[in-house]
């Protein structure tokens, strides 16, 4: 179980300092698939810098199965693998070198037998000695995902997974990630994609201006709002927007104008504008 | 620590360079400047002149292996590191990893001393050709080795210190390019304008320059040495400790 309590960091000098994260407090259960939802400057990044031992927070803390990370950062370390939003891969070495270099770095035991394996699993064989520049991004992603999952790490981290993929490889990377949930490992995920944290995500904490604004199932959260949008687009094609608690209010409401009506299951883009007064994309 | 925590670090870095060296273009401007100044100050201005009773390469091949150690250790270390923190965001992969920061600085500073000393050894050949007869003792291998490891640090700490690679040359204009010239390299530091020697002695080159040239121990050597050792441990823990704080 994670626990993050309070958890705070500051950019800038004082007098001009920008808040990215504010007194954040939640628990992420062990197992499942944790989704932090929000737009770019919600303060996920941040986030996961702070929960993944390159970033210290100014105020707060974090336990992971009861111990401090900020405390015992080796212990932390021990436990994590990490897909960051920007490919951090050595482009000059090849796949099999970064991985190898990774391997000795987090002492993985069967190293060899394990990088074979994993570069079997992600498609990635017959390129394993390719330099990586000569690698599409979608290879280069996949690539991150191999070498965050060869420590076999309790918590997986990925900082928009699927950032300028193109659907079909989305689709792949989604595959993969529930495959890591199915063996016992909880994900964390940050993503501004609604279809992606609906898609994937047990568990959703929406963030804007580095503050939780909701924390629940993906049910959960539009049953909040109410579980039907009716969307009313007037002459000029600009659209306006009415959640409804039920079937029967959503009719109701569009028979109420004469427009142009759609009627469609809310979702967490929904959920976002409704609490928050933005948009998230 | 554990045993050879270190190692991957040193790997990597190793396995990088190996990939230069097999770009023709590396070898060839690793090389360019020293040659250079054995050219133009050895075999030009010098070529006539004795120094300290020897003719003026023999005085000159040690000061140009000490400088072109001191360039190669610290522009590798300082320039990668720089890179790799904020454009690449490969050092992330060594914070992330289960090993202290001395781990990182140990095989950070292995890999800046690899690189000097294999500067220092193309220099060395090409010396040997200009002047056959020059006589290398173990404190001209002693003096190299702790001139490695004091610049290689130095380059952790502004590898770790900088935030634009711009910022590098800055401290290259400084700090290096005034210590190639007035450390004696070129010519003996006696001969600078008094004014000027304190802070010239205070340049961790000018000593090694006087112990890469000396044939026996004396006071001054020891001296000397004590210097480098003070500014290689010095160095060390404030890169490491700069390592060990790595917040973004």
């Amino acid at each position: 179980m994670i626990e993050i309590i309070e958890l705070s960091k500051h950019y800038g000098p004082p007098g001009k300092r920008i808040t990215a994260v504010d007194k954040l407090s939640f628990t992420i259960e062990s197992g499942i698939i944790f989704g932090l939802l929000g737009p770019n400057g919600a303060g996920k990044t941040t986030t996961i810098k702070m929960l993944t031992a390159v970033s210290r927070p100014d105020s707060g803390t974090c336990l992971i199965d009861g111990f401090d990370i900020f405390k015992k950062p080796l212990e932390l370390k021990e436990r994590i693998g990490v897909v960051p939003q920007e490919n951090n891969l050595d482009r000059e070495l090849t796949a099999y070198e970064n991985l190898k270099i990774y391997a000795m770095l987090h002492r993985v035991e069967n190293a060899e037998a394990k990088i074979g394996q994993i570069f079997s699993q992600m498609g990635l064989s017959d390129r394993q000695d390719l330099i990586v520049t000569k690698y599409s991004g979608g290879m280069q992603r996949r690539l991150l995902l191999a070498r965050a999952l060869l420590r076999e790490p309790a918590v997986l981290f990925l900082d928009e997974p699927s950032i300028g993929l193109d659907p079909q490889i989305r689709r792949q990377m989604w595959d993969i990630i529930r495959e890591t949930k199915t063996s016992g490992r909880t994900v964390i995920i940050t993503t501004h994609y609604i279809e992606e944290a609906e898609a994937l995500c047990d568990r959703i904490a929406i963030l804007s201006k580095g503050r939780l604004i909701a924390l629940d199932t993906p049910a959960g959260l539009k049953a909040r709002i109410g579980g039907y949008a009716v969307e009313f687009m007037d002459v000029n094609g600009k659209i306006s927007r009415f959640i409804a608690a039920s079937k029967d209010e959503a009719h109701d409401r569009a028979r109420s104008c004469n427009c142009s009506v759609t009627i469609r299951p809310s979702n967490l883009e929904d959920v976002f504008i409704e609490l928050t007064g933005e948009r998230i994309e | 620590m554990r045993h050879l925590d270190w190692y991957p670090v040193f790997y990597r870095e190793m396995l990088l360079f190996r990939r230069k060296l097999l770009k023709l273009g590396y070898l060839f401007s690793a090389m360019v400047v020293p040659i250079i100044y054995l050219v133009t100050f050895g075999l030009g201005l010098g070529r006539n002149m004795k120094i300290q009773g020897a003719d003026y390469l023999t005085f000159l091949i040690p000061g140009l292996v000490a400088m072109s150690s001191m360039n190669n250790s610290y522009t590798w270390v300082a320039s990668a590191l720089n890179l790799n923190r904020l454009y690449f965001k490969t050092f992330q992969i060594f914070v992330q990893a289960p090993i202290s920061s001395s781990a990182i600085m140990i095989g950070e500073v292995l890999a800046g001393i690899a690189k000097g000393l294999f500067a220092s050894g193309l220099i060395l050949i090409v010396g040997f050709i200009a002047a056959p007869n020059l006589h290398l003792t173990w404190l001209f291998f002693l003096a190299l080795l702790l001139n490695c490891i004091l610049f290689s640090s130095l380059g952790v700490i502004v590898g770790m210190i900088t935030n634009t690679h711009e910022d590098i040359s800055t401290y290259n204009n400084f700090f290096i390019l005034p210590m190639a010239f007035f450390s004696g390299t070129f010519f003996p530091v006696d001969k600078m304008p008094a004014l000027l020697k304190w802070l010239i002695y205070l340049f961790p080159l000018t000593h090694t320059n006087i112990v890469i040239r000396q044939t026996v121990w004396n006071s001054a050597v020891s001296t000397s040495l004590l210097v480098l050792v003070l500014y290689a441990a010095v160095f060390f823990l404030i890169g490491s400790r700069l390592i060990k704080n790595y917040s973004e």
